[in-house]
């Protein structure tokens, strides 16, 4: 699959983007030039601050930059108490400027990176305006203290910006990766725990800015962030690691010769794209990428001799390999799926089995589309034929049609 | 069994005594803080408690420490008192469900006697360190009281730490605590939680109730600090659990051996003083030792008698891609590197896997894996002979020291054996030649 389609490149069309960038700024800045040195710090920390990437679930890259965002509208604000609207837009878009060329500058797609610079300091600005706004309303109307008010401004502000922020980034990612829209929405979602702990890390300063000492300040909010930022690499790394191991047990069987030289990985990519096309939610997908890298795992006990002398078929496979993976809690599931993967859709003259998974079918489908292009020899015309000759026995007919979609948009 | 049982009643008697005799004095003679703001606290610590995470052989960490200080010092800083806000809130702590669950009392028990005692002396520690009515965001306060944080919150970490520790040991009479090496690790963790809640204090106090979410979000990233690392632990785990899996599912004779080589290798570790996670990485590489096996080709298994020169290079290249593959697990390939060496010699001759350089020792890790694997080769039985006599695989391998194997590895080997007076093989049996007549049924042996 290709990750980003190229993007038609234009060097003056970025010179353009960049001097009205530029432009825009300039005229915020002379706006609000009675605060313009505590502008400059805040651009030099956002555009820093960005560069500092949080893991995220979705692959939707976010930064300390959110957590400075976040605390821009909250720390600028007029002598009344209301936020200095100019002020904080002149540094979201300065900010996002200076982050948008450093990115450049480190061999980033331009236009890519634009759009998202550009997206953020939208978001960040509409975060800004209702805070702006929500906050007296809070007071004036509820009747709520000014602390509280600030907070309920906060709530609303980052849950909109938040909101935003999943729907652009799907919108933007639709349009570069064919995978259905639900798919990306609820992948972005996902990374609202690391959004939230961003966010009020920067609320939390803003809040205590200015009440008490600036070095105290940093601490209460810096440690807080190394905690959340240790624990989300961390969370990466068990990823990781699952994924390594995965992709090692499933090498197996291959180097052992018991199963076809790299149809584990093949199958795993395309039942994943399938499964994103079918507009399953990422949960199930990862799932699907697990499973169908480890459903031939079974295989390593044909090595033992007896096993050969007693004979054994595709369901003692997949019941070998799901009590191989089922040691963890974490990989029950997948376990589950691999059990399952061998079971036809539907048998002759029976019902479909209802309880039978959407991965394992998708798993099952992938894998035989693999064997006949690979070891069959077939053309990728043959295979499909070989599918839907299968389609409403073995497999189901749902999968095969997105299988052929795929095949057909030659991704 | 009984002794054990008797030691963990009186333990927990004594410890719920304490506890109760801690609260009632200081419900007796100190001022109860405002309930709505203790309860504010006390939820989030009960939740976190709640959620423990396992980060050690049933070592259970919490962020609670950060709660607990927080609580305490807004209530020193209000003029309460924080010694019986922080006890109150640690006494409700230890109704864990899971526990209950399950049935054990004395986790509940002890739990609550040593938390009530640890908070309540670092509550005691901020009462008479914070001035009562002080105003936290004054020049100079910030500093006084994370001070009086700090000092509470080594009270409260070493307190809960020492406890907890000599409880277990009292408790389950561990052998070794291994598992506990882990906890030092998290002291300093704890530690700057601690002075953290000192902070958040300082926060409330300053700007009022409408900061509590935020500080809760604090709280919830603590909390992912230890979870992150739990789960990080169990993908480790979960990883080796799978590849033992796969290496029993092929060969069922190789369960036994690779987990006593993994205990033989522990005790060597031990016996040299090894520690932490450089006696984990010995016992991980003894489990996967073997894992070479499941590539090896049907043909190669399947043949009887001796393989030839060019068989056995084959039988080596398939293993090494699997050591190949394995070592694309970042966290394994520590191991992998000694599993891999453990078949030169300690001379550096012999045939080696990837690690291993001619004419050049193996690492230690590898020479204690070679010493522990031979001996369960000579003390187990094989398709082709019984096991032999400890005494006699004592002797093989003191010939063999110096060449083939560390002379000093293997008295640790035998030192730790006779210490623990374990036996394994067969009694009495040193001559291999009756052993491979006896599995062929040439010989008839009472064994």
């Amino acid at each position: 699959m290709a990750r980003s389609e190229a993007a038609p490149r234009s060097p003056i069309m970025n010179v353009m983007w960049a001097l009205a960038f530029a432009a825009l700024f300039v005229v915020l800045a002379m706006e609000a030039s009675d605060r313009l040195f505590e502008i400059l710090v805040a651009v030099v920390l956002l555009a820093g601050a960005s560069q500092i990437v949080v893991p995220a679930t979705s692959g939707n890259s976010l930064s300390l930059g959110f957590a400075v965002a976040a605390a821009v509208p909250l720390v600028l604000h007029a002598p009344g108490g209301d936020v200095d609207l100019v002020a904080a837009a002149t540094v979201f878009v300065g900010g996002g400027l200076v982050a948008w060329v450093v990115a450049v500058l480190r061999g980033q797609d331009a236009v890519v990176s634009l759009a998202s610079a550009m997206r953020r300091a939208f978001g960040a600005g509409v975060y800004a305006v209702i805070i702006r706004y929500v906050t007296p309303l809070a007071e004036d109307l509820i009747g709520f203290d000014s602390d509280a008010a600030r907070l309920i401004g906060f709530a609303a502000g980052s849950a909109i910006w938040f909101t935003l922020e999943v729907f652009l980034w799907a919108f933007v990612t639709f349009g570069r990766r064919r995978i259905s829209r639900r798919y990306l929405w609820l992948l972005a979602v996902k990374d609202w725990m690391v959004a939230l702990s961003l966010l009020a890390t920067g609320a939390l300063f803003g809040f205590v800015y200015g009440d008490i000492d600036l070095w105290a300040a940093i601490v209460v909010v810096g440690v807080p962030y190394a905690f959340a930022h240790l624990a989300f690499h961390r969370y990466q790394d068990s990823r990781t690691t699952y994924w390594q191991t995965i992709r090692a047990l499933s090498r197996i069987p291959e180097v052992a010769g018991l199963s076809p030289d790299g149809h584990g990985d093949r199958t795993s990519e395309m039942a994943v794209r399938v499964g994103q096309r079918l507009g399953l939610s990422p949960d199930e997908v990862e799932d699907i990428r697990f499973a169908a890298m480890m459903h031939d795992i079974g295989r390593v006990t044909l090595n033992e001799p007896n096993v050969i002398k007693m004979g054994f078929t595709e369901e003692d496979i997949a019941r070998w390999g799901s009590e191989i993976i089922g040691e963890s809690a974490y990989l029950e599931r997948i376990a589950h799926l691999v059990r399952q993967q061998h079971h036809p859709y539907r048998r002759p003259g029976e019902y479909k089995d209802l309880e039978l998974p959407m991965a394992s079918k998708v798993i099952k489908a992938a894998s035989a589309y693999d064997h006949a292009t690979t070891e069959l020899g077939f053309s990728q015309l043959e295979a499909l034929e070989v599918l839907h000759r299968g389609a409403a026995y073995d497999y189901d007919p749902d999968v095969v049609e997105a299988l052929r979609e795929i095949v057909d948009a030659g991704m | 069994m009984s002794t054990q049982r008797s030691v963990r009643i009186r333990l927990a008697i004594a410890y719920v005594a304490a506890g109760v005799v801690v609260l009632t004095l200081l419900a007796v003679t100190q001022p109860f803080p405002n309930f709505v703001l203790w309860f504010a606290f006390a939820l989030p610590f009960i939740y976190l408690e709640w959620r423990a995470v396992e980060i050690n052989d049933q070592l259970m960490a919490s962020s609670t420490i950060m709660v607990a200080l927080t609580g305490g010092t807004i209530f020193a800083i209000e003029g309460s008192s924080a010694a019986l806000g922080m006890a109150a809130i640690a006494a409700v702590g230890p109704l864990v469900p899971r526990d209950f669950r399950e049935r054990r009392w004395f986790q509940p028990a002890v739990n609550f006697g040593q938390l009530v005692i640890s908070a309540g002396f670092a509550g005691f520690a901020l009462d008479l360190l914070i001035p009562t009515g002080i105003d936290p965001s004054a020049a100079g306060n910030i500093a006084r009281v994370v001070g009086a944080a700090s000092v509470a919150a080594v009270a409260y970490a070493i307190l809960n730490y020492g406890q907890v520790r000599s409880i277990v040991k009292a408790a389950f009479g561990r052998r070794d605590i291994r598992p506990w090496s882990g906890m030092a690790m998290i002291l300093p963790a704890y530690f700057v939680m601690g002075v953290l809640g000192g902070f958040l204090g300082i926060v409330y106090a300053t700007v009022g109730f409408s900061v509590l979410p935020l500080i809760l979000v604090v709280f919830v990233a603590g909390h992912y600090t230890f979870a992150s690392y739990g789960e990080l632990r169990e993908a480790h785990e979960a990883t080796l659990r799978g590849f033992i899996k796969a290496l029993e599912a092929k060969d069922l004779y190789t369960r036994g051996h690779t987990e006593r080589v993994a205990y033989f290798a522990q005790l060597v570790g031990e016996d040299l003083g090894f520690r932490g996670s450089r006696l984990e990485r010995v016992r991980v590489a003894a489990l996967i030792h073997d894992v070479g096996k499941l590539a090896v080709p049907r043909d190669l298994i399947r043949k009887r008698g001796r393989l030839t020169e060019e068989e056995y290079e084959n039988l080596q290249t398939h293993a090494h891609v699997v050591e190949e593959i394995l070592a694309e697990v970042e966290f394994l390939r520590p191991m992998v590197e000694i599993a891999s060496g453990h078949h030169s010699q300690f001379d550096g001759s012999g045939y080696g896997g990837s690690g291993h350089q001619h004419g050049k020792r193996p690492s230690m890790e590898a020479r204690i894996l070679a010493v522990a694997d031979a001996f369960d080769a000579m003390t187990s039985t094989r398709s082709y002979r019984m096991a032999l006599s400890q005494e006699f695989a004592f002797e093989e391998l003191r010939r063999n020291a110096g060449t083939q194997f560390d002379p000093a590895i293997v008295e640790s080997l035998v030192r730790a054996l006779t210490r623990t007076g374990e036996r394994y093989g067969s009694p009495g049996l040193v001559d291999e030649d009756q052993a491979r007549g006896m599995a062929e049924g040439r010989t008839s042996g009472q064994v």
